[in-house]
């Protein structure tokens, strides 16, 4: 137990002090950082601090109104009121408001306002505010009983048939978390898969499988390689996940209009639960590659075909979004090397089976089982065949009979007997 | 082979097969404590295969192992230290770390990792280099390096693939040395190496394997004694070459070496001499056969022409 903590901590610090896994893992922060930056420039810096102004000739808009309006925002915008159009322009002019509303005596027949500027348009946070402050007044001259459904709107909840899902119509963040969530998730497995590709040729290349193995086993090296990149794996997404927490925070501040948030555990539940053989599956399969090949080079271009194989789900969004429950999709959610993708992303949708899931994770979980077992033994066949492909025949000769395959005739000097 | 003995690694009957090609079929012998054993063998014989049978890197598909008076289990792992012939250290990392970590896969802590390698790398005049990356060191630094993975341990059991490859006269005695002190301090060492002239100055017992089997095992002066005859050395003029019964010719400090086949005497390559036109004899002597004549002798026959092993 002590060697396979030693395996996974060496294997853990290396990585995660590397240039390409800091790049990676901090790549993606500091776009957010720029991205969310940006975001609170335009949202702060873009704002006219200055009054705006209108001339209100339709008798429409109630001043008392802006105190509650104030109350729910900080940054309401400040609004003048000016008797008439000549007052408004010289106020203008005098630069004393960025602008003003002028608006008409027919307004609710012609539902149109007439916006006054010198230079620059006020901003569309500005005419946001003005548009909320009309719509107020409007409200507040209906009847108490329906001004918080005219203020406040519908909630349309869709439940699912079964009573186990409910979709709001509300909350944008928290339809678009479980898809990043579940992009950032299955990044950070597809990584560490190509992590323990690299780490098990690297052991050919370096001929050092020979001396490794005089002080553990095969199995342990392996297993303890895996649990190293299991936490490279977590550290990558503990960080992305600290940085989407604070970005979203940051925006939320930046765009009061946001709805709350609500982390969408059901998909995080889910998410975890496929995780572990998910990540068992693509472990195995690059086992049994780095097993095979020669060099990290040969590995990485066969393991691009395998990753196309989990990424699968993505080229089929559009089907997820518009048929989510199609005989294709059922059959992409069985399958275990898409089955974490189509399932997640279906889950954010719409609701799947409970069959579906008991089945999907049943096979998923016998087929990481089954590609630990052969890449554990693959390994062990091409371990010290050092420079030397293991052909897919010899292979299956091991695995048949247990026994070591032969060498290839032309590259039978390249294994010390 | 019984598990009474004292023996540090005990091999008997040992077979291994890659496919359809048989690399190892028969294979025995036994490694004391305190002895340096040769494990000798042309190109091919089986002898890293054996080695890895032995430190359990490979299953034999007969046979058994025994180290330390038993099967091999993973505690005793630790109290074995090997150096094999393909040497490897993980190259994009620090010479240190890497010794170190490899150091505490054999059971150290990391303190007593540090402080021992601080010894090793004064001692192999590579301290300066600690820092360095492996793959900035010279074949001869990396030698010494792995060296020091096998040693750092304190190993009870050392297996030592061909230590002196690589290495300048300078390290080479230096290696010779560590080797010969770790064998005074009670440690059963196996060496492999072609060079036979290191086996001879180094080695008390040998085990020389040829296709996969053990055809000779025993004491080196023993074997020595009883190849005696199987050799002579002349000093003349005239070609000492191609003659029959001669497996080899070779000079050696202006003398001439001739290793004789079984069943050729000295007197009978004596007379094919005198009979040769343009030949002056000046010196002709018995010579006690070396290492090289007894390998290449041994070797050079076939094994269907010899009745067994022979044990000295």
């Amino acid at each position: 137990m002590r060697k396979l903590w030693l395996i996974a901590k060496e294997e853990y610090l290396r990585r995660v002090k590397q240039k390409s896994f800091l790049v990676t893992v901090l790549g993606f922060p500091a776009l957010m950082i720029v991205i969310g930056g940006i975001s609170v420039l335009v949202a702060l810096g873009g704002r006219d601090a200055r009054p705006l102004g209108y001339v209100d000739l339709s008798g429409v808009l109630d001043e008392r109104v802006v105190p509650a309006l104030r109350a729910e925002s900080g940054r309401f915008t400040e609004m003048r009121v000016y008797d008439d159009e000549d007052a408004a322009s010289a106020a203008l002019r005098a630069d004393e408001i960025q602008a003003y509303y002028v608006v008409p005596e027919d307004y609710l027949s012609a539902k149109e306002a007439r916006l006054v500027y010198m230079e620059s348009e006020p901003s569309q946070r500005t005419r946001q505010d003005f548009q909320e402050f009309v719509r107020a007044s409007l409200v507040r001259q209906q009847p108490a009983e329906v001004r918080p459904l005219l203020s406040e709107g519908f909630n349309v909840a869709v439940r699912s048939a079964d009573g186990r899902r409910e979709l709001s119509a509300r909350g944008i963040v928290g339809f678009i978390l479980p898809f990043v969530m579940i992009f950032l998730l299955f990044f950070a497995i597809s990584t560490a898969g190509g992590y323990l590709l690299q780490a098990v040729t690297e052991e050919k290349e370096n001929r050092t499988m020979e001396v490794i193995v005089t002080s553990v086993s095969p199995e342990q090296l392996i297993a303890g390689k895996s649990l190293g990149l299991i936490g490279v794996s977590l550290t990558q997404i503990l960080t992305w996940v600290s940085v989407i927490v604070v970005g979203v925070i940051v925006l939320l501040y930046a765009n009061e209009g946001l709805d709350a948030v609500s982390l969408p555990w059901d998909v995080l539940g889910l998410a975890i639960a496929f995780f572990v053989p998910t990540f068992g599956l693509i472990a195995g399969i690059m086992i049994t590659i780095g097993g095979i090949v020669t060099e990290a080079q040969q590995g990485q271009q066969i393991s691009g075909l395998i990753n196309m194989l989990f990424i699968l789900p993505i080229f089929f969004m559009v089907l997820v979004l518009s048929r989510p429950d199609s005989p294709f999709m059922v059959g992409l959610t069985l399958f275990p090397t898409t089955a974490f993708l189509t399932i997640l992303l279906r889950w954010s949708v719409s609701t799947v089976p409970l069959w579906q899931l008991a089945v999907s994770w049943g096979l998923l979980v016998i087929s990481a089982a089954a590609s630990i077992w052969l890449g554990a033994r693959v390994f062990r066949l091409g371990m010290l065949r050092y420079g030397q492909r293991l052909r897919i025949g010899a292979v299956v000769e091991g695995l048949r009979t247990g026994r070591t395959p032969q060498l290839r005739a032309d590259a039978a000097d390249k294994e010390v007997v | 082979m019984n598990g009474t003995t004292n023996a540090a690694a005990a091999v008997s009957g040992l077979a291994k097969s890659f496919g359809q090609f048989q690399a190892v079929k028969d294979v025995s012998f036994e490694v004391y404590p305190g002895e340096i054993f040769g494990l000798l063998g042309p190109n091919g014989a089986g002898k890293t295969t054996s080695i890895r049978m032995l430190l359990d890197i490979f299953r034999p598909d007969s046979g058994t192992v025994e180290v330390f008076g038993g099967p091999m289990a993973e505690a005793k792992k630790a109290r074995i230290g090997y150096l094999p012939e393909e040497r490897g250290l993980y190259q994009d990392r620090k010479l240190a770390s890497t010794l170190v970590f490899l150091a505490t896969l054999k059971g150290l802590s990391e303190a007593e990792a540090h402080e021992r390698l601080d010894v090793w790398l004064e001692r192999l005049d590579l301290q300066e280099h600690r820092n360095k990356k492996v793959q900035e060191l010279s074949r001869g630094m990396q030698q010494k390096a792995q060296l020091i993975s096998t040693l750092i341990h304190d190993p009870d059991l050392l297996v030592v693939d061909e230590p002196f490859s690589g290495l300048d006269p300078v390290n080479t005695r230096l290696v010779k040395d560590i080797i010969e002190e770790e064998r005074r301090a009670g440690k059963a060492i196996i060496m492999s190496t072609h060079q036979m002239y290191q086996v001879e100055a180094l080695c008390s017992r040998i085990v020389l394997i040829n296709r996969g089997s053990t055809v000779l095992y025993g004491e080196v002066n023993k074997i020595k004694r009883e190849f005696a005859g199987n050799a002579v050395t002349l000093e003349g003029q005239g070609d000492f070459e191609g003659l029959p019964g001669v497996l080899e010719s070779r000079r050696e400090n202006g003398a001439w070496h001739l290793a004789l086949a079984t069943g050729t005497s000295p007197q009978d390559v004596l007379r094919d001499l005198v009979r040769r036109d343009g030949v002056t004899i000046e010196r002709f002597e018995v010579a006690e056969p070396s290492l090289d004549d007894i390998f290449i002798r041994v070797v050079s026959e076939s094994p269907e022409d010899r009745e067994g092993a022979v044990h000295a």
